[in-house]
């Protein structure tokens, strides 16, 4: 009787004990389920232009956006309303595709009109949007 | 009746190992998927943008506020320490990207000024946030 229950218990665990083990691996998952983010933040990609030589000539190139510090919208000598901005940039990009939009901003001007003008460009479709600030 | 009795005492529970395989395959997916956003700590008022989108790498996060504090990871900083913090970032993950919040008043000299100091800090890719109004952030 007390054989037989020795060489039961032995082919019911054939293995090693992998209780220790579940709960190290669930207390990882347990973790990693807390601190995961899955949350991505929204924005709108744009590039600083830099002081390096190379990129003046691309400049040159591009049609420029004004914003004064009054908050008037300025393009090609013309103030013009900011809903009025993706009509102008459609125009110049169905005339000139490859240039890009360079946005020159008073340093005193609010972000949102900064991003709201932004905002009207790639509406526009142009996706090749420098910014630049006043000193 | 000790007989039936025995083999129930022995085999005490379930099978884990099949559990085993699953948490695994979890922990791997939550492993992977993970990525540890550097957090600005403070809500600002986004500016509102149509053409906003998801920042696939977006996980660095420096936010301006209207009286143009500049915080991230969440602590207020000094617009001096914003590039040596990014630089220390971009070493120990060389794939991040930064997002800047501004809030809707804060000027755009200020947003330009970490803008710069975030590219001289060798990253190129910066983005502005914004919320989307046809939702998604």
């Amino acid at each position: 009787m007390k054989t037989r229950r020795v060489s039961g218990a032995e082919s019911g665990h054939s293995g090693i004990d992998l209780a220790p083990m579940l709960d190290f691996v669930m207390n990882l998952l347990v973790f990693f389920i807390i601190t995961a983010v899955f949350a991505k933040e929204v924005g709108i990609q744009v590039s600083r232009p830099g002081s390096g030589a190379g990129e003046g000539g691309k400049e040159s190139k591009s049609m420029i956006v004004t914003i004064y510090g009054t908050g008037d919208v300025e393009i090609e000598q013309r103030i013009v309303d900011v809903r009025a901005v993706r009509a102008n940039v459609e125009r110049m990009h169905a005339s000139k595709p490859e240039n890009g939009v360079m946005v020159i901003a008073d340093k005193s001007v609010a972000s949102g009109l900064l991003v709201q003008v932004l905002d009207q460009i790639r509406l526009g479709g142009v996706e090749d949007i420098s910014f630049g600030a006043t000193k | 009746m000790s007989q039936q009795h025995a083999p129930e005492a022995e085999e005490t529970g379930i099978d884990l190992a099949p559990m085993l395989d699953f948490t695994m395959n979890l922990l791997i997916f939550f492993l992977i998927t993970t990525s540890f956003v550097k957090e600005a700590g403070i809500q600002v008022d986004k500016p509102i943008a149509q053409t906003a989108m998801h920042e696939e790498s977006g996980n660095i996060l420096i936010a301006i506020r209207q009286n143009g504090e500049v915080w991230m990871d969440r602590k207020m900083v000094d617009m001096r320490e914003v590039r040596p913090i990014i630089e220390r970032l971009h070493i120990e993950r060389p794939e991040d990207s930064v997002v800047v919040i501004a809030d809707k008043s804060a000027a755009a000299g200020m947003l330009a000024q970490v803008m710069d100091q975030v590219k001289a800090a060798g990253i190129k890719d910066v983005a502005i946030g914004a919320t989307n109004p046809a939702g998604g952030g």
